[in-house]
């Protein structure tokens, strides 16, 4: 794309044979010149209403099935009103439109969080690296670089510059849909919902347009699924040098940090390590960085005294950091605007003058603006500091933990601030009988919050009593993780396309979000790992992908050394960070261009159509946890692609469930002839929270099917569904009658016992169509 | 309740990828470390098979010493009124499957190149005897293909034997080869139709003949029979050929006919042996494409391992989005790499001698049916990377595509369509009295235009190049 910005022409008179122009002004804001000869589809640019009849098509078969977290609603001061039963508050609203509007609260703030960072990232790759830098995600394997900014944009951006056209359109979006949670605003439930989907795509898009920016600028691997290993864990750490942690999700200061290593020749003596996605983004900039785990290893990372200088920039990070660094003598870093944590601004001040007050003048941090400068700051500082620190730390000894044990109150207040209700109390009494196995026991569970800590009454550090108990097994806390490898390559679509339709490869699985487990991130690997050995193709992102590298199976290798990275059958491919997410959707985006030649420009609805009909993706974010997560999963929503969560997404308010037992909800034109065909509940939910690892396996087996299946697809798909049904619930499942269209369907090796269950149901054959929700894509004959 | 509950072991398509490694085996049979080992189906006449029989020649699991490795014959025999002969390759491959789906087997390669790993974790649940797996085999048959009405099942692990049987096996893949791949299209009444890609390309059929792999490589004519006399419902269905209207493109009204049908009125006619005028549509998944080069008149050949530049600047991954999507493309043309094999390989458009491009990866494996003259003609990424370096390969080579040039030597010199100017230059307003109006989109004249004190703002101004421009 060519593109010229502000261009004025100013004329007085002129005349010529053609035409008469007297004090003639022209200001144009950008002169565009495509070269991109696509059609434009109907929505460029959408605007809240424009996707809305999509919204309501999938409103209508998945609807909101409400879990108020809380009954109340407290946003102005009519209130607080009570909304429960068939109460309004004093505005109006009742408990769905309330639930809606949070929840879309909850998308607005992700998606501004995802568009935030967008900005500031773009900004500063367009400041060192130039306007015209151009956009390369995987080279020749990547035909389509920005599958969603095309879809939902109409543009194919070729430049740094282009995006931030992008920009300003998500940010204008985000405001909008922000308005309407005002009170008095929208009014509708559904219309939130689909507010809530219009957040998701937004989101998507600005996940995208950073993580691309990043690829193209900052070196990344580039759609390799060759991407190399890396450590991870807080054993890899090496303690004898300096060491500088960085935490958050925008790699600027990290990628600065590296960078001046390596300019003064300190790369090898000083450790860089990071937590939650800054560490996959510095580890994708340079894989000799090293990953201590997801966001939840920030409390005890930060106690252990390892880190001696704690770099922050933004998301996810504890809000406590700098008091915790203080307390091991590690002085904070901050580098982001929207997370100041109360520190001066020294942008302005010479590198030294700060430097001497972190060292020796005992400032607890400083918010430096200025990633280069924020970069040289922590290096000297981390050389400097650490002799003197001499790893301090902040963790307790075995005397200390039995000396709390005996002030413990037994009041199990701990027990119930723990999100995961784990048994601290009594864990804590075994230590008096000189046992800490039940102690360490709970650190395989703990998410690290630290809450135990805030609740008890005697104040014991219980958290870090956990830490203590469990530093043997700290120690060996080494694994491997493979890069994050960005987007998926066409070719490697284009490769999985025949063994989907032979029926080799059941679906694709997308492990994503935050690391809030309900029994550890073990239950994430071991669920990636099954379905790679199912033959799935598995991708990860984010905590996600990092849990699943914390684990070995009975051979010592972590499950990225046990699974290729390819996009394949049987491969566990981590695209990256949050941001990376984008190029799951995308890969989704990509399959109806690659294989229907769909044209993605402008497109939303018709590919959203294919995907939610033919795509057999599912994505898993077991640790649901913050705003960003949900306004990913949206964005999933709206594409057609379901997401099952874990228990605690439950907090998320309100499931999209689809009712199988209603035959009515699950009609599809075909689109060869115009017939409306019963297709069964394919896929029967867009959002389920999973109460166990067991039956979110299950429900992902299932999601997995869709109308399109060819006869060898649904049949490898059902065997799944049935096997790990049977092996989990001990039973066959009560709906196989719903999901065999012909006898075809039935998996060869379960024939006999599935026919039996589809005469006792009086089931009867239907045809295959080729499904979709939209009358318009019904083709007419030749000759009609 | 279940097919498999006499089984100790689970059966099931889930065990399909199971890797099984060595310190988990408890004995392998064929593999690396063993010269002689085959599969073989034979189809027989019905009074020559004895329904459920299975034979053990040689040791059974049981009494073979764990952690070594075995010479193994997996004999078949099966019969039927409708099953042929033709249909024994299709029946043999079947073995890989089904065994695959026993918990703690694992099957790898065919023919005279199987490599059988069973584990031990399944010995110790009792899977220690070919009569278990002779039993699963013979459900899985014929519950999947009802066609077969007997089936006697042999294995052979004495080693000696197996020698014997394998030369036998040997001569009998060589007999089936030739005639499979003696076999014409003319020589047959029906083609193949495939619909399964249009799960996701919904205008796509695969036409599939004797000489014409599926554009994923993946079925062959035998197959495909096989699959629509199994499934008559299913994706894969007979087309009677009817008529051939042009034997050299490979026009057949039977073709057309059900092509247009099973496309919902897409397409309309197909010709089976040209990359020009109706080609055969393609999916997405195709193994390669064949990519006309008109600088040289010639076709380059790309497949989906490739990963540089082909010589005309651009990636397989570009060119596969040129070509895919169920359409009919001029020019690109999405096929098998065992159709390269086939001499009716793009037949109407001079078959290899218009080829003049291939990856070397592609080349060694199908250069045995290029005709020994092209061979070293062909250019590869390492002869070219540009069209440029590829004339001069051509000509220094003497490739019969120059002769063809010197034919076609006509005047080529059609004047370049001059270049739209994206903006005109607005900047000098006072130059020229026949200025054109600045912004010109849309402007045909016969009329005036007069502005005065306008003010025109405008937040994007967008100029779209029409096409061939």
């Amino acid at each position: 794309m060519v593109s010229e910005k502000n261009i004025r022409v100013k004329i007085d008179e002129l005349k010529s044979s053609i035409g008469l122009l007297k004090g003639f002004e022209l200001s144009i804001g950008k002169i565009v010149s495509e070269e991109w000869l696509e059609e434009v589809g109907p929505t460029q640019f959408p605007k809240i209403p424009d996707l809305r009849e999509w919204d309501l098509k999938l409103l209508q078969r998945y609807k909101p099935f409400y879990m108020p977290f809380c009954d109340l609603c407290c946003l102005c001061t009519f209130g607080k009103c009570d909304l429960t039963g068939d109460k309004r508050g004093a505005c109006g609203i009742n408990m769905s439109a309330q639930q809606s509007r949070i929840v879309l609260l909850a998308c607005c703030i992700g998606a501004a969080t995802h568009a935030g960072h967008a900005r500031h990232l773009i900004e500063h790759l367009i400041e060192k690296y130039g306007r015209d830098h151009p956009i390369d995600v995987g080279g020749g394997n990547v035909e389509i670089e920005a599958p969603i900014t095309r879809l939902v944009c109409g543009i194919r951006p070729r430049t740094l510059g282009d995006l931030e056209e992008v920009l300003s359109y998500l940010e204008r979006e985000i405001v909008r849909l922000l308005a309407a949670t005002h009170t008095g605003q929208e009014a509708s439930n559904i219309d939130f919902e689909s507010k809530v989907f219009h957040a998701g795509m937004i989101d998507h898009v600005a996940l995208e347009i950073a993580d691309i920016a990043q690829i193209s600028a900052l070196g990344y691997p580039k759609a390799d699924p060759e991407a190399p290993l890396v450590e991870l864990g807080l054993g890899v750490v090496d303690s004898t040098k300096p060491v500088i942690m960085v935490v958050g999700h925008n790699v600027p200061p990290a990628a600065a940090i590296v960078d001046h290593l390596i300019e003064n020749n300190l790369y090898g003596g000083v450790e860089v390590v990071g937590l939650c996605c800054t560490a996959h983004d510095v580890t994708r900039y340079n894989p000799k960085a090293k990953i201590v785990g997801p966001i939840s290893w920030q409390l005890r990372f930060i106690r252990s005294g390892v880190a001696d200088v704690v770099v922050v920039d933004e998301q996810c990070v504890r809000t406590d950091t700098i008091i915790e660094a203080q307390k091991v003598k590690a002085p904070v870093i901050a580098t982001s605007d929207v997370n100041c944590i109360g520190l001066p601004d020294r942008t302005r001040d010479s590198v030294e003058k700060i430097v001497e007050d972190l060292v020796l003048n005992g400032q607890p941090g400083a918010l430096i603006l200025d990633p280069e400068k924020a970069a040289e700051v922590a290096v000297k500082t981390a050389l400097l500091i650490a002799p003197k620190r001499m790893k301090f730390k902040a963790l307790p000894d075995v005397s200390d933990i039995i000396e709390g044990a005996k002030k413990c109150r037994k009041c199990d207040d701990c027990r119930r601030a723990c999100p995961n209700d784990l048994p601290v109390r009594d864990a804590l009494a075994e230590t008096l009988e000189g046992n800490l196995n039940a102690l360490a026991d709970l650190y395989e569970a703990c998410v690290g919050c630290g809450r135990c800590e805030s609740a008890c009454p005697v104040d014991l550090p219980l958290h870090s009593f956990i830490v203590k108990a469990a530093e043997k097994r700290i120690k060996e806390e080494k694994y491997k993780l493979r890069v994050g490898r960005g987007a998926i390559q066409d070719v490697e679509i284009r490769k999985v396309g025949s063994p989907i339709v032979l029926g080799e490869i059941p679906g694709v699985v997308a492990f994503v979000g935050c690391a809030n487990y309900p029994n550890g991130g073990t239950e994430v690997a071991e669920m990636a790992a099954e379905f790679a050995k199912r033959r799935y193709i598995v991708v990860a992102s984010g905590c996600a992908a990092m849990s699943i590298g914390m684990y070995k199976d009975e051979e010592g290798k972590t499950p990225y050394e046990a699974f290729p990275g390819a996009f394949d059958a049987g491969g566990i491919v981590n695209v990256g960070s949050c941001v990376s997410n984008s190029h799951i959707a995308g890969a989704a985006i990509k399959i109806a261009s690659i294989f229907a030649k769909r044209r993605l420009r402008a497109n939303y609805e018709e590919i959203a159509d294919y995907i939610l009909n033919r795509v057999g993706a599912v994505g898993v974010a077991w640790g649901a946890m913050s705003q960003k997560a949900a306004a990913i999963a949206s964005g999933f929503w709206r594409l057609g692609v379901p997401v099952i969560v874990g228990p605690h997404g439950l907090k998320y308010r309100r499931m999209l469930l689809g009712r199988k037992d209603k035959p009515e909800d699950w009609y599809v034109y075909d689109a060869r002839t115009g017939e409306k065909v019963y297709v069964g509940p394919a896929p029967e939910h867009l959002f389920y929270a999973a109460e166990t690892k067991e039956e979110a396996m299950v429900m992902i087996a299932k999601l997995c099917m869709r109308p399109n299946d060819t006869t060898r697809g649904r049949a490898i798909k059902l065997s799944n569904y049935i096997d790990l049904h049977k092996r989990f619930f001990g039973t066959m499942p009560d709906d196989i009658h719903l999901f065999v269209r012909t006898l075809a369907d039935v998996p060869l090796t379960m024939r006999e016992e599935v026919i039996k269950i589809l005469e006792e149901k009086g089931w009867k054959e239907n045809i295959i169509p080729d499904p979709t929700l939209l009358p318009r894509l019904v083709r007419k004959k030749a000759g009609e | 309740m279940s097919m498999f509950a006499d089984i100790p072991v689970g059966v099931g398509e889930v065990y399909s990828g199971e890797r099984i490694r060595w310190q988990d085996t408890y004995v392998e049979f064929g593999g690396l470390r063993v010269q002689y080992k085959f599969e073989l189906v034979k189809v027989r006449k019905m009074d020559e098979v004895v329904d459920g029989k299975i034979t053990i020649i040689g040791p059974d699991i049981k009494d073979l010493e764990p952690q070594k490795s075995y010479s193994l014959g997996i004999f078949i025999e099966v019969a039927g009124s409708q099953v042929e002969e033709e249909l024994e390759g299709v029946i043999e491959r079947r073995i890989h499957e089904y065994t695959n789906y026993i918990e703690g087997m694992m099957h790898l390669n065919q023919r005279y190149d199987i490599w059988i790993r069973l584990s031990k974790k399944s010995f110790e649940k009792g899977l220690n005897s070919f009569h278990i797996i002779g039993k699963i085999y013979q459900r899985l048959f014929k519950s999947e293909l009802p066609i077969i009405e007997k089936i006697q099942i042999t294995f052979i692990t004495d080693p000696e034997k197996v020698k014997e049987m394998y030369d036998y096996a040997l001569k009998e893949y060589e007999k089936r080869d030739a005639r499979a791949r003696g076999l014409k299209d003319e020589e047959v009444d029906a083609f193949y139709g495939c619909t399964l890609c249009q799960s996701f390309a919904p205008t796509h059929v695969c036409v599939i003949t004797p000489q014409r792999y599926s554009n994923c490589g993946a079925i062959s004519w035998f197959d495909a029979r096989a699959s629509a006399r199994i499934d008559p419902k299913g994706p894969v269905f007979r087309i009677e050929k009817g008529e051939c209207i042009d034997p050299v493109k490979g026009e057949y009204t039977g073709v057309n006919d059900v092509v247009k049908m099973k496309s919902g009125g897409e397409i309309q006619r197909v010709w089976l042996y040209t990359a020009f005028g109706y080609p055969h549509t393609s999916c997405g998944c195709f193994e390669g494409i064949a990519f006309y080069i008109p600088e040289v008149d010639g076709f380059g050949i790309v497949h989906r391992g490739f990963a540089e530049l082909t010589p005309i600047g651009v990636p397989f991954s570009k060119l596969a989005d040129s070509t895919a999507g169920g359409r009919q493309v001029d020019g690109f043309h999405g096929i098998s790499i065992e159709y390269m094999r086939s001499p009716k390989f793009l037949q109407a458009d001079g078959g290899w001698e218009r080829v003049v491009w291939v990856p070397s990866a592609v080349l060694e494996r199908v250069k045995d049916f290029i005709p020994k003259h092209l061979v070293d003609k062909i250019a590869t990424e390492k002869d070219a990377k540009t069209v440029e370096e590829l004339k001069n390969f051509l000509v220094a080579k003497g490739h019969p595509i120059v002769k063809r040039w010197e034919e076609k030597a006509k005047a080529e010199a059609a004047a370049k369509p001059v270049e739209e100017k994206a903006l005109p230059a607005v900047a000098a307003p006072e130059a020229a009295a026949e200025m054109a109006v600045p912004v010109s989109v849309g402007v045909v004249g016969g009329f005036r235009i007069i502005l005065k004190n306008a003010k025109i703002r405008a937040e994007r101004v967008k100029i779209v190049r029409e096409k061939g421009k």
